[in-house]
């Protein structure tokens, strides 16, 4: 599991690749720390080539999703793959982020 | 209501009927009964009267007789005078009807005795008195007996008449010319005939009360009646009139009369006078009792028609009462056969013959966690009591076994339930298996059910502990006993309608039998569970004979055939670290069930997300421990049994998270059981020796 946060044109962009469990977990919240310090700006979260996702993973993602709406950025996922589309859609997840 | 009504006027209905019917006959009968009477009565009366009149020309006969047989003796006295006296008095004693004679001579016949001489002699005071009474005073020429014997000739009988000073004497008088030699009258003899005794003879002759005899002369005056006693005069003037009217036999309402002349000299008439009703009286007292009995049949037969429409009524009821009995048994049976199981895998066949129309034995089975959870009971007694108690077992054996996975567990758990309230002391024997469909451990218990045939190369008694039956202790303990069954064997049960089927020889069909066609039924190439228990059907069946079956009979046959399988397991340390060995370890377990790979991602998804709850909870911070994880799969289920050591918990039953809240509400937690729940067909806990058990179980054909 690899993780990498990038600004461009305005954006933070992160980029999630290989498989999200729970093992993964902690790492990737260290590494994705600065979206929640993100000030306004708007978050894209690139998840191409995210091949799995477990709970502990959806957990960082809702908790990237509740800062930017205090702070009133948007969080945008995209090229989400089926398999990772499917766990957001049974826990519902899917209609609290945009996608692209 | 109505119809009760109507029913009850058209049985009234029937008895009037019956009773116009009957007085009907009776007025015919009546009729025809007075009419005979009548007749009867007819011809009595004038076998009476025939009588009277014999009895009276009887004595005017002699009369005359009398007269014939002195008249020798008196002409010849004729020459004398004064032995004419002699002579009278012989005729008169010769007769004792006869009062009294005279005999009245012409004027001057004897010169010497002067004009008018009248010999006479009577008798008095058990002596005859003769004197001569012709004189001046008594002058007999111008006498009607003298005068009319001299101008006819002949013989002649006066009408009755009363003679005497105290008017006792009732006569007659017989008069008879006398003629000399040359035919000339020279006097009249006259003989009085007592006729006091005919109106005695008359009464005592009567054969009703009230009736009674006259006599009358041919013109109509009264010779002879009753006494003022036995008839009024009245009474005796009415008769009269209704004789005068009809000329002999008449009757009106009151009286009747009949009567016979004497067809000589004196043409006298007889007569017999009745009270119509006296004559009818009996048979009036006759018909008032028949009416009398009659109205008591008609009443009797009302009230027994009235019984037995009611008991007709009751038994139309009972029996449509007992055809709706039938009718709901038939469809309480038809309901009990569809509560047992009717679609059966191919290693697995069951089947259930009642003797009546509901039973008390039961069967089921089904598979939950990758196990078959199984039970065979049978209910005591028989009938619907019976078959109620078993469909209550059957309810709560799957209640029971779907939260409790230990049969003896289940055997408690029934037991206290049945034995709460179970007033009728029913009980019921019942056997409880659980056979892994993917170890083939088999853990069963018995509540005091025959033991089940084990089924390998041969067929043997599986070594079932007996215990109680459910129903008879509340807090029994049922042991539970282990087995491990190799792929290819199998378990029979039955119940004990089949070991004690009876031939017409009142012999059990037996364990025995029952060994040998299981191990005919195993030694046979083919043979299915299906077509095992159909044989042993035929056998036991075969074996009865015309003997009908007076048991249920129920049987179950399973086999442990596991299939084509994949086991493989894992064991953790309790650390969120170690779920990416976890992750290995599924990614190769499902590559070796080559299937797709969302279906995949799913599987492991529901594992990883339970092997980290159990790791986050079954032990607080810090402990260290371990989970195992098992994963089984016939290539048509996959099954993954996650067990620990840690404290007890059950994460079936913590609450998933919510998905319909907004951003700020969702909740962290809760996500992991909820994608469990969703991703896997079952998943179920249970807590075995000290160990959380966790079983996930999905279908993936």
């Amino acid at each position: 599991m690899t993780t990498s946060v990038q600004e461009i044109d305005g954006k933070l962009v992160a980029k999630l690749c290989g498989e999200l469990d729970t093992a993964a977990a902690p790492e990737t919240e260290q590494a994705l720390q600065p979206l929640l310090e993100s000030g306004g700006k708007d978050i894209i979260i690139d998840c191409t080539e995210l091949d799995y996702i477990a709970s502990s993973g959806l957990r960082i993602l809702l908790g990237i999703r509740k800062k930017a709406t205090e702070l009133g950025s948007r969080v945008v996922l995209k090229n989400v793959g089926d398999a990772v589309r499917d766990v957001l859609d049974l826990t519902g997840f899917i209609s609290i982020f945009e996608f692209e | 209501m109505k119809t009760v009504r109507s029913n009850w006027l058209s049985r009234l209905g029937i008895v009037v009927i019956a009773a116009l019917l009957v007085a009907a006959i009776s007025v015919v009968q009546y009729q025809r009964l007075r009419s005979i009477m009548d007749k009867e009565r007819d011809i009595r009366s004038h076998m009476v009267l025939r009588a009277l009149s014999n009895r009276i020309i009887g004595v005017l006969d002699l009369a005359e007789a009398t007269m014939d047989e002195n008249l020798l003796y008196l002409k010849r006295s004729l020459d004398n005078p004064d032995s004419v006296f002699k002579a009278m008095e012989y005729l008169i004693d010769d007769n004792p009807h006869i009062l009294g004679g005279c005999i009245a001579f012409i004027p001057y016949y004897y010169p010497s005795k002067g004009r008018l001489f009248e010999p006479y002699a009577v008798k008095e005071g058990g002596a005859i008195l003769t004197r001569q009474i012709g004189d001046a005073e008594h002058d007999y020429t111008s006498n009607r007996f003298f005068i009319r014997a001299l101008e006819t000739g002949k013989a002649d009988w006066s009408d009755p008449y009363v003679y005497g000073a105290d008017s006792t004497w009732n006569l007659t008088t017989y008069s008879y010319p006398i003629t000399d030699d040359r035919g000339r009258i020279i006097a009249v003899c006259g003989l009085d005939i007592d006729l006091s005794w005919m109106g005695e003879m008359l009464n005592a002759t009567q054969h009703f009360a009230s009736s009674f005899g006259l006599i009358l002369t041919e013109d109509g005056t009264l010779v002879a009646g009753p006494p003022p006693s036995r008839a009024s005069a009245g009474c005796v003037e009415k008769a009269m009139a209704l004789l005068r009217e009809g000329q002999g036999d008449s009757s009106d309402g009151e009286l009747a009369v009949r009567s016979i002349r004497m067809d000589r000299d004196p043409n006298w008439q007889i007569v017999q006078v009745y009270k119509t009703d006296e004559v009818f009286a009996d048979m009036h007292r006759i018909r008032r009792q028949q009416l009398f009995l009659i109205l008591l049949a008609l009443a009797i037969l009302f009230f027994m028609i009235q019984r037995y429409a009611r008991n007709e009524r009751k038994l139309r009821e009972a029996t449509a009462e007992q055809a709706r009995i039938g009718a709901e048994l038939s469809v309480a049976g038809k309901i009990q056969q569809e509560m047992l199981p009717k679609a059966f895998p191919d290693h697995l066949y069951g089947t259930v013959e009642p003797a009546r129309e509901v039973g008390g034995d039961l069967f089921d089975f089904y598979r939950r966690d990758g196990k078959l959870f199984f039970c065979i009971g049978d209910v005591s007694g028989k009938g619907v009591p019976a078959a109620m108690l078993m469909s209550v077992i059957h309810s709560l054996f799957r209640m029971v076994s779907m939260r409790e996975g230990s049969p003896a567990r289940i055997l408690r758990a029934l037991n206290d339930q049945i034995c709460t309230g179970n007033d009728s002391n029913m009980f019921v024997t019942f056997f409880t298996g659980c056979l892994d469909m993917y170890s083939g451990r088999l853990r069963y218990a018995n509540a005091g059910h025959d033991k089940p045939f084990l089924l390998t190369d041969t067929a043997t008694l599986l070594p079932a502990k007996s215990n109680m039956p459910l129903g008879a202790f509340p807090g029994t303990e049922f042991e539970e006993q282990v087995c491990d069954l190799a792929p290819g064997d199998g378990l029979f049960l039955y119940t004990d309608g089949l070991t004690e089927a009876k031939n017409p020889g009142h012999e059990n069909f037996g364990r025995k039998r029952v060994q040998d066609a299981l191990e005919a039924c195993l030694a046979a190439p083919g043979m299915t569970p299906e077509s095992s228990i159909r044989a042993l059907s035929q056998a036991a069946r075969r074996f009865a004979g015309v003997e009908p079956q007076s048991d249920d009979l129920t049987m179950l046959l399973i086999r442990f055939i596991p299939g084509d399988l994949v086991r493989d397991r894992i064991t953790l340390d309790c650390d969120t670290k170690d779920v990416s060995r976890l992750s290995g370890f599924v990614k190769t377990y499902l590559d070796k069930l080559e299937m797709d790979r969302k279906t995949a991602g799913g599987l492991r998804l529901a594992l990883e997300e339970t092997v980290v709850n159990v790791m986050n909870y079954a032990y607080p911070a810090g402990e260290a421990g371990s989970v195992t994880v098992y994963a089984d799969s016939n290539r048509k289920e996959v099954r993954f049994t996650v067990v620990d050591n840690g404290i007890p918990f059950d994460p079936t039953t913590v609450l998933s998270a919510d998905t319909t809240l907004d951003v700020q509400n969702r909740p962290i937690g809760g996500l992991g059981i909820l994608l469990t729940r969703k991703l896997m067909d079952a998943v179920s806990y249970a807590r075995e020796q000290d160990r959380n058990v966790l079983t996930l179980t999905k279908s993936i054909i």
